[in-house]
């Protein structure tokens, strides 16, 4: 370590104690990672527990010019929480406080180290949840979810995270703490707090969140779907919703995510099915009986085999923790695996899964599909040893080419992972340089300085011009 | 000078011009939300009904991408042939998409469907100095880049114009049906407060002087009058020389909505949402909707009035005024755009 990041690590020792500065070999090792394949280079870690340690720790850094990486659990799976060029990692993992819950008006402060389904299991009780429910739920952090804008089965119907943040309190760059938003809708100005949901920690360290939580349904029905063919399960996905119903969820899995997941789980799933759909229905009684009738008719009229539904909580929860251990169920075919969760018109869903198996088959390489089909977010899963560098390249080589597939078809990067590292060089496929350099300058509006987790979102080389970023003169009495 | 352009190229060129003269611009859908923010003197009005084509309409994915000039009924129109609509937006009567977006107005109908800025997947706009620049995608979820949708919905021709917008739609519903009921402003909450907490997701509870209307939309099973109440139409909106928005907690909402009709106000609480729009006289009588709006842990502002009523419109600054300026800069460095619409008595300049 250099003098200076040795000083910097005895101020910040000074205002956080020994045992939360963390710059040993193994520790900065592992925050050099994340969920994704990237390697990182991690120079110093902090674990402060409240807003106040974390803008003193901000300072700090600011006055070292020392770059920072936000990270909540570090589940992440496009490296946006891995800092590339030694700087200090902020880990909010300490800071796990729920505030007291807002029932009046269904809304809860949390501070950003607390785990997503910890939030529902919390205000269960009172008839509530917080509906988005990504399938790493029991890791992941709210503060990782705001800062990938992260989405979850239910989100098809409920809506992704910035939809449920109602407000953050942020520490910028230079230690100054600013709340956006809050519980009275509609605030004066711009929507800050929807540009800060999705930044991936590049404009600030987000520090409490206002999360809105959503009634239970009192109904719901959910169902497993089974299919000779990916074709006839995606014109029920496409069916389903020209018939007018939007499932709370309708997730796809192929045959080869099937037999790991059932080797795993044991779910009693069809291991000789082309594709299984799991489709919920929730609302009224009313609506649930109308929204099961149509998926059921939809499914038959495409050739379905058998429609399980649940007759109760224990296997509606089966069928479900069947869904969302899919990632891990991976493990038992190959040691690793590598993603990408871009997004396709629902349109196109037959013809993208035709060409991943094309892909996949060309280089070699096994791809297990489990996904949230009703939204058209893919998460094409390349099982591969890293140990193994020819298979490892073929990996990349596959991924590379599923993603300018997803974008041929009209489609987009990310749904719900977010851009990080892994998927920055590919910005210029959606966007042009007037766009990128757009986003380069509403980033540099929240952080002039740009040393929050630099080098992540935006493709290298883009920049905010140096047109229009002097302090310009503004009418007397305006803010904007 | 007033100009229409007619393609997305002639607009940000005559935005070009316009910064490299210095001259002021306003713009302008069917003018329905121009009176918002301070009042600020154009040297010209760029008009955004030259844009008004329908680009691209997929039902099978329910986006429709669409001109900023376009009419919201002709967006309901085109989605109504495949049983789809845009829930979010507001049912009024020659209002462009742009503006609606450009000024975020959310149609009564938000306690279910949310607000409009949520339907919103893709943007394109002309910045103030005359680039074009596209944000979000196409797809009905993205988190491709900063969320440069939510930017624009809400900046009020600030940052530039709204020259095509992708929007989410829902499908129809198989019912929907508005229910009322009379009686005096405290019997009217507490029955509205009493329909949120018996019903699972109402479409919009609406309270005004004197009246209840509730929206229900689903099932025709659910879409059924509740007790007190008998099928009647949407309510009419307060009438005044002017109009506040009030945003606060959603449980302060009829606390506030009592000490208005107390005061004699005209308002139209949206129980639920926490939004309440108030008919306002003077510029001492928004100062007063507004400290009773700050009692109750919220905001105000003006969303229509002549100019007198504008010397305020959003009252004190909001946290974060450096990064609006900064990210105002970046799209508009002329400075033309509305200049001083985004103030308040109590801002000074940077």
């Amino acid at each position: 370590m250099t003098t200076a990041a040795t000083g910097l690590a005895d101020r910040l020792r000074e205002l956080l104690g020994p045992d939360r500065v963390l710059e040993g070999d193994l520790a900065r090792s592992l925050y050099s990672h994340d969920g994704s394949i990237v390697d990182g280079a991690c120079g110093l870690v902090v674990l402060p527990e409240t807003t106040g340690e974390v803008s003193a720790c901000m300072r700090v850094a600011h006055a070292a010019g020392v770059e920072v990486t936000p990270r909540g659990s570090g589940t992440g799976l496009t490296g946006g929480a891995v800092p590339l060029d030694g700087g200090l990692v902020v880990s909010l993992a300490r800071m796990r406080t729920m505030d007291e819950v807002d029932v009046a008006n269904s809304c809860v402060w949390v501070q950003p180290g607390v785990l997503n389904l910890d939030v529902s299991t919390a205000v269960a009780h009172l008839g509530l949840h917080y509906a988005p429910d990504p399938s790493s739920q029991q890791a992941c952090s709210i503060g990782g979810n705001v800062g990938t804008n992260a989405g979850g089965p239910h989100c098809l119907a409920y809506g992704v995270t910035v939809q449920h943040v109602m407000g953050v309190e942020m520490v910028r760059h230079d230690g100054e703490v600013v709340v956006l938003g809050g519980a009275a809708p509609d605030p004066p100005g711009y929507d800050l707090r929807g540009l800060v949901v999705g930044a991936e920690g590049t404009v600030g360290v987000v520090t409490r969140v206002l999360l809105r939580l959503t009634p239970l349904p009192p109904d719901v029905r959910t169902m497993l779907l089974d299919f000779t063919t990916v074709a006839d399960a995606s014109a029920v996905v496409q069916g389903v919703i020209a018939e007018g119903v939007i499932p709370a969820a309708l997730e796809m899995m192929d045959r080869n995510m099937t037999l790991a997941v059932e080797e795993f789980v044991h779910a009693g799933l069809p291991t000789d099915a082309a594709a299984l759909l799991l489709v919920e229905v929730d609302g009224t009684e009313a609506e649930v009986t109308t929204a099961t009738a149509v998926v059921e008719r939809v499914a038959r009229e495409h050739g379905v085999r058998t429609v399980r539904v649940a007759r109760d909580e224990d296997e509606r929860a089966l069928l479900w923790k069947a869904r969302k251990t899919a990632f891990g169920a991976v493990a038992r075919v190959k040691p690793s695996y590598y993603l990408h969760d871009c997004v396709v018109p629902r349109t196109k869903l037959v013809e993208i899964m035709e060409a991943i198996a094309e892909i996949t088959e060309r280089e070699g390489v096994m791809c297990l599909n489990v996904f949230h089909a009703g939204d058209g977010n893919l998460h094409p899963i390349i099982a591969l040893d890293r140990s193994d560098p020819d298979e490892t390249a073929r990996a990349m080589r596959a991924g590379d080419q599923i993603v300018r597939a997803c974008v041929a078809m009209g489609g987009t990067l990310s749904g719900e992972h977010g851009i990080g590292v892994e998927k920055r060089e590919y910005m210029p496929l959606v966007f042009d340089h007037d766009d990128l350099e757009a986003q380069a300058c509403v980033r540099r509006a929240f952080d002039p300085s740009g040393r929050m987790n630099p080098d992540k979102v935006l493709p290298t080389g883009t920049r905010c011009g140096e047109v229009g970023l002097a302090d310009a003169q503004v009418p007397e009495g305006t803010w904007i | 000078m007033d100009l229409t352009p007619s393609t997305r190229e002639e607009m940000a060129a005559a935005l070009r011009e316009a910064s490299a003269a210095g001259q002021v611009v306003d713009i302008r859908g069917a003018g329905l939300h121009a009176r918002r923010g301070r009042p600020f003197t154009a040297d010209q009005t760029i008009s955004t009904r030259g844009l008004a084509r329908l680009v691209d309409h997929v039902p099978d994915d329910m986006t429709i991408t669409v001109e900023g000039g376009m009419t919201v009924q002709d967006v309901q129109g085109a989605a109504a042939a495949h049983r789809q609509g845009w829930p979010q937006a507001p049912a009024e009567p020659g209002a462009t998409v742009g503006g609606v977006l450009a000024a975020a107005v959310s149609g009564r109908r938000r306690l279910r469907y949310g607000p409009v800025r949520d339907s919103l997947l893709e943007v394109v706009v002309a910045t103030g100095d005359g680039r074009i620049v596209k944000g979000g995608g196409r797809t009905v979820k993205t988190v491709t880049g900063y969320d440069l949708p939510r930017l624009l919905t809400g900046s009020l021709g600030t940052l530039g114009v709204i020259v095509q917008a992708t929007l989410r739609l829902w499908p129809l519903p198989m019912a929907e049906t508005w229910f009322h009921a009379t009686g005096d402003d405290a019997a009217m909450l507490a029955l509205g407060q009493q329909v949120i907490a018996d019903l699972h997701r109402p479409t919009a509870v609406v309270a005004s002087p004197g009246a209840l209307h509730v929206c229900l939309t689903g099932v025709p099973d659910d879409v059924v009058a509740q007790p007190g109440m008998q099928p009647g139409g949407e309510p009419h909106g307060p009438v005044g020389p002017g109009l506040v928005e009030v945003g606060v907690p959603p449980v302060a909402l009829p606390a506030l909505a009592r000490r208005l009709a107390a005061d004699g106000r005209d308002y139209e609480a949206w129980l639920g949402t926490g939004i309440c729009h108030v008919a306002v006289a003077s510029a001492g009588e928004v100062a007063a909707v507004r400290d009773l709006a700050a009692l109750h842990g919220g905001h105000a502002q003006v969303i229509d009035g002549d100019d007198p009523l504008r010397i305020d419109p959003f009252g004190p600054p909001p946290p974060g005024a450096d990064i609006m300026r900064r990210i105002k800069d970046a799209f508009d460095p002329a400075g033309i755009l509305c200049p001083g619409r985004f103030a308040g008595a109590g801002a000074v300049p940077a």
